[in-house]
């Protein structure tokens, strides 16, 4: 069973993998999609069989009705018999058939449920920047479409490979024990077809590759189109996202059409080159019998194999279509899986007290820096604000202090420890951090706050009451189970913000980063949810990154960010008297503070 | 209305085959050529091949037997020709038939994207998006692989049985019904089974968008899940969803492999009966063992191409369960028609509110009772508690929503019977939650505006200057040419503020709302923000929503909003009073 298994993989892995160009460039031979069904030795085995089987026994029911022609021309006929033998074949072939399509059925989904299991195990354990790098739609197209043609392969074109070439050799080796000079100028036709096939497919595999690229960009046209739906209706640009589709889609279809072309030509082509094996038989066969060197007995066997030999030739045709796609699609997916996954060497567990340090971290995207020479203290319990004009830096300094992206240079140390000594789980769990924008999921409200698997009902309430949920949660019909919907459509923006602070607070974290909180909270609610922090989490260290400057008044340190740099640190007080930028930022707020001050 | 696809009654949804495939041929009335030309390429093609064992036959038995060669080099000559002309017509049967595959897929996608641009927006607040993406992607991927992989077949096959039925009832009538009586067995089970089999593959479609919407939230939140440790958790969600696809896909599977062994056992049962029954005719004097030989060549030559159907009727399955997904989707119609002023009467102010009330879901009303005027001219503040209803009835002013009752009047006007076109041009809204296209800031700036569509870079900048709007444009790197990728982190959310912003002030509206559209820029940058507010038109009606005072302090008028009412706050003193006494109930 084996032997034959083998022989389709050398057969097709030369076929798919002789592309000189990458031998080049790459050393090491890529894996080909056979290698992925070596965990699945033993289904795909069983699968072979019951293919084979069920074929065996279908070469073997025009031998019975030969037989039966035979017998009653010689006078022997038992309708009985005859009967017995193509009923039991029957149901043989009914059996294994359905046996393999079980088989087949099973062994094409798990391999496609592990290939996605895999795949998001090797997601879940990447960095941020990977993700964005790899671009959330092209991995779900990774997960969905592509796992979906490694699947159909593994449906069936496994199985149809495996009886063709069971077919082929087998009619080979009659062909060549009836007549084998003849059977040698048939069985030319082999390598015939096979080099066709090999020269076309070389093309259509490139073009197959671009054609899961097109989808991804179809996909991110839908995708934006989708996302941004709120926002083309007010500007009413349906023509132009249309526009945008219709370019893709036309190179889409302009693809489809060139695969098409090409096998339009490839398929008469084999049927073309097969009849001319049959003309061959008339020619030559029709020579040997006129020349006394065959029976027409054999000339007929001779056309009948022919036609077994045929059928196979063009199923491995259409199947090689499918391992194309499939190949493409596993390239891709095992890009994905050869990822490096994230190492982490921290070990260090131990509880924080909050003492946050900062030496010279300076973050550079390309050649452009973002963050440059970055130094700052924050004491365990202490209250700081981080000030600054739009795009100076603040947000990506929080996310190197909540560790989502590694700086360029520079150290940060939390409790004395380099923030890479942590152990992940250890250290996110005690650095809550509370984004810009709004995420919200699409599950029920306790899950979207107790996010964690570590937050009990305990540190849950005193959350939801910190983050002046309360009043909001007991108004929902079915309370904390309520399940929002995705995007947080159904909340208003200030919902999603406490929300996402609740969140943050369920950790009882021990450093708080705040970005840009209050932007969507009035200032009343802001007020008691800050007077709320304090009381509840009172050693908490907080940074909090906002626009205004009267509510950081009484902070133990404000840090005044611009392009990137830090201009100026210190109280509220000392920045007063010492930087001119600061007090232009409160300038600018002055009035509203008069009124805040007066309500 | 309800358009949640997932929610939609299945009353409707019980379309019969033909009725959904009638639905599919409309799209395609234009290959109509095509086809035809498809069909005689097919015909010719197909005629041609079944004749050859016709002719090798005769050629044996005239010229084989009787040792003439000669005889042989003509028949072969005429095989050849005949063959070559095959090697044409079976190029253009695959090319018309799939190119007609291609087309129709293309038409589909395009009626489908279509209808996602006419669908408002409480659609897209009602779907998942990875449930959007699935139906539009996955479930036409599947129709597409029905068109350019099994139609051809599908066509090829039907046409070689029928001749071939037509070869096995013209030889013997008696003989030619039996061997065809097992055909009609198949013609039952299959009607019988398929409902079930679709129904299947619907389900398996549907934990497929289920999955897809799945990844699509957790990739596109990643930072989350990293920040709050919860890989674990991803990977539980992912997999409990990815266990679900697996049972229903089983499910389909081991419903879709159900053809094949029958179909094949019915045709082996048809030779069986071909064999006694022919047999027994012979016996009877009624045929001959000559005509039995070619007539199991006719039997195989009908019963081959149906066990291929029956591969591909499970394709067709799955593509009819897929078009079905589709049309729920192209059923749906926009509620926000346009339709005639039946108003009447005259407004003076720019918009007005008459008696307003609105509802996302029957039975809960959002706001109750609203009315107000806008006039030309004059900024307008909408304050309160989050939840209040502020961003509600900004949308109704864009009309993003219409009204459950009572009226939005647009210059005195029906907001109803204004065009698209017309409205959003009047009408500038910068959303709470800005979003960019992939590209560049200019593309993003000019997105949807006609005016400077084709403005070169120099002239775009005047346009920039005059707007006084140059200076935010410098705080991106690379000015207009800054890239843009759309929900990544690459340009802070200050920053698609402030190009949401340059984009609508570009549109130069009548009316523009700004809902806590400046809430993540700093407070110098917000001030430049007002000094260009303050250069749009003097006609210019500005509505702001926001809750940090000093943006609504030059507000000409002060509306509280708040449960589901606005109300009129007068000074300014006094709607600080009501934002600090107002209770939070709604």
């Amino acid at each position: 069973m084996f032997f034959l298994f083998l022989f389709i993989h050398v057969f097709l892995t030369d076929l798919y993998n002789l592309d000189p160009m990458k031998e080049k460039t790459k050393a090491a031979k890529k894996p080909s999609i056979f290698s992925l069904l070596k965990p699945y030795k033993k289904l795909i085995s069983y699968l072979i069989l019951f293919a084979l089987l069920s074929n065996g026994i279908n070469l073997i029911l025009p031998k019975i009705i030969s037989y039966g022609i035979d017998s009653y021309s010689m006078g022997d006929f038992r309708m009985e018999r005859i009967l017995l033998y193509f009923s039991i074949a029957i149901v043989l072939v009914f059996i294994f058939t359905y046996l393999q399509s079980i088989v087949q059925t099973y062994a094409s989904e798990r391999v496609a449920r592990d290939l996605r299991s895999r795949l998001s195990d090797q997601i879940s354990r990447q960095s941020h920047a990977f993700i964005t790098e790899a671009n959330p739609a092209k991995l779900l197209t990774n997960l969905t479409a592509d796992v979906d043609s490694i699947k159909l392969f593994v449906s069936q074109a496994i199985v149809s490979i495996a009886s063709s070439i069971f077919l082929i050799v087998g009619a080979s080796i009659l062909l060549l024990s009836i007549n084998w000079k003849l059977a040698l100028a048939i069985i030319a036709i082999i390598p015939i077809i096979g080099g066709t096939f090999y020269l076309v497919l070389r093309k259509v595999k490139v073009l197959f590759k671009e054609s899961r690229e097109v989808i991804d960009w179809l996909n991110k046209v839908i995708n934006e189109s989708i996302m941004g739906s709120a926002i083309i209706r007010v500007i009413n640009s349906q023509q132009i996202e249309y526009d945008k589709f219709i370019t893709a889609n036309a190179r889409a279809r302009d693809l489809g059409l060139s695969i098409l072309k090409l096998f339009a030509g490839l398929i008469p082509l084999i049927i073309f080159v097969s009849n001319m094996a049959g003309l061959t038989i008339l020619l030559l066969g029709g020579h040997f019998v006129i020349t006394g060197s065959m029976t027409l007995g054999q000339f007929a066997a001779f056309n009948s194999y022919l036609a077994i030999l045929i059928f196979p030739i063009l199923v491995i045709g259409f199947m090689s279509n499918v391992i194309a796609q499939a190949s493409a699609s596993y390239q891709r997916i095992e890009n994905v899986l050869n990822s490096p996954k994230l190492n982490h060497p921290g070990t260090i567990t131990e509880i924080m007290k909050g003492d946050v340090k900062l030496e010279n971290v300076a973050l550079n995207f390309g050649q452009k820096p973002a963050l440059k020479g970055i130094s700052f203290e924050l004491k365990a319990g202490s209250k700081t604000a981080i000030i600054g004009p739009t795009a100076a830096g603040k947000s990506q300094l929080l996310y190197i202090l909540s560790g989502l992206i590694p700086p360029s240079s520079g150290e940060l140390f939390y409790n004395g420890h380099n923030i890479n000594a942590y152990m992940p789980e250890a250290f996110h769990s005690q650095v809550g951090f509370v984004f810009q924008d709004s995420i919200i999921f699409n599950m029920s409200i306790r899950e979207n706050i107790a996010f964690s698997d570590t937050v009990t009902d305990e540190s849950l309430q005193k959350a939801i009451d910190t983050a002046e949920l309360q009043d909001f949660v007991s108004l929902l019909p079915e309370r904390l189970d309520t399940v929002v919907s995705e995007r947080g459509s159904n909340l208003s923006g200030g919902q999603k913000q406490r929300i996402m602070l609740a969140r943050a607070l369920a950790l009882n974290p021990k450093v708080l980063l705040l970005d840009d909180f209050t932007a969507r909270v009035d200032s009343n609610t802001e007020r008691r949810i800050l007077e709320n922090v304090q009381n509840n989490y009172p050693d908490l260290t907080l940074l909090s990154v906002t626009q205004k400057v009267a509510s950081v008044t009484h902070y133990d340190k404000v840090i005044l960010l611009m392009q990137g740099e830090i201009i100026a640190q210190g109280t509220h007080q000392e920045l007063i008297k010492t930087s001119p930028e600061y007090v232009q930022i409160h300038t600018s707020q002055q009035s509203t503070s008069n009124y805040e001050l007066q309500s | 209305m309800n358009y949640n696809l997932n929610k939609i009654n299945n009353k409707e949804k019980k379309t019969s085959t033909i009725a959904a495939l009638k639905k599919l041929l409309e799209l395609i009335s234009a290959e109509k050529a095509n086809l035809w030309m498809a069909l005689i390429a097919i015909l010719v093609n197909s005629t041609l091949l079944l004749l050859g064992p016709l002719i090798i036959g005769h050629t044996i038995d005239a010229y084989v037997r009787t040792k003439q060669f000669n005889g042989v080099l003509l028949f072969s000559a005429l095989l050849f020709g005949m063959y070559l002309i095959t090697l044409v017509t079976g190029y253009f049967q695959t090319k018309l038939m799939g190119g007609v595959g291609q087309r129709m897929l293309y038409t589909l996608r395009n009626a489908i994207f279509n209808k996602l641009q006419e669908l408002p927006v409480s659609f897209f607040n009602q779907n998942k998006a990875g449930d959007l993406i699935s139906r539009v992607n996955n479930d036409t991927d599947k129709l597409n692989q029905f068109f350019s992989q099994s139609l051809m077949q599908f066509v090829g096959s039907i046409v070689t049985m029928t001749g071939a039925g037509v070869f096995l009832l013209a030889i013997n009538i008696k003989l030619g019904l039996a061997a065809l009586s097992p055909a009609i067995f198949i013609l039952v089970f299959t009607g019988i089974v398929s409902p079930w089999v679709k129904k299947r593959n619907a389900s398996n479609l549907k934990s497929v968008g289920g999955m897809s919407a799945e990844i699509q939230e957790s990739l596109n939140n990643f930072k989350v899940i990293i920040a709050f440790n919860r890989r674990d958790y991803f990977r539980k969600r992912f997999d409990q969803a990815n266990q679900e696809n697996y049972k229903t896909a089983i499910a389909a599977g081991l419903a879709n492999n159900v053809f094949v062994p029958v179909y094949g056992m019915f045709s082996s049962l048809a030779q069986l009966i071909v064999l006694s029954y022919g047999i027994y005719l012979i016996s009877r004097g009624e045929f001959t063992i000559g005509l039995l030989v070619s007539y199991f060549a006719y039997a195989t030559n009908f019963y081959n191409p149906l066990r291929q159907l029956a591969a591909l009727w499970a394709n067709f399955q799955v593509a009819m369960a897929g078009w079905d997904r589709i049309t729920e989707i192209l059923s749906l119609t926009t509620d926000l028609k346009q339709s005639e002023d039946i108003t009447g009467e005259k407004s003076n102010a720019v918009l007005e509110f008459r008696d307003v009330h609105f509802s996302y879901t029957e039975g809960e009303e959002i706001l109750h009772h609203i009315s107000f005027k806008l006039e030309k001219g004059k900024t307008y503040a909408l304050i309160g508690p989050t939840g209040g209803g502020k961003t509600t009835t900004a949308s109704l002013i864009a009309r993003l929503y219409d009204p459950t009752q009572g009226r939005v009047l647009l210059n005195g006007k029906d907001i109803r019977s204004y065009s698209p076109e017309e409205r959003t041009q009047k009408i500038g809204f910068i959303l709470q939650e800005p979003f960019l296209f992939t590209g560049t800031v200019r593309e993003n700036i000019i997105y949807g505006n006609l005016k400077y569509k084709d403005y070169t870079n120099a002239e775009l900048e005047k346009v920039i200057e005059k707007a006084h709007l140059r200076e935010l444009i410098l705080l991106f790197d690379e000015g207009l040419e800054t890239s843009v990728i759309s929900g990544s982190d690459n340009i802070s959310l200050g920053q698609k503020q402030l190009i949401a912003f340059m984009r609508a002030v570009l549109r130069n509206p009548d009316i523009l709302i700004l809902d806590e559209a400046t809430a993540n820029i700093d407070t110098i940058t917000e001030k430049l923000l007002a000094i260009i507010l303050e250069h749009l038109s003097k006609e210019t009606v500005l509505v702001v929503i926001a809750h940090r005072l000093n943006t609504i302090e030059n507000a000409d008028e002060i509306f509280f909003v708040n449960a589901g009412e606005v109300v009129r706050a007068g000074t300014m003193q006094h709607a600080m009073d009501m934002l600090l006494e107002g209770k939070r109930n709604s």
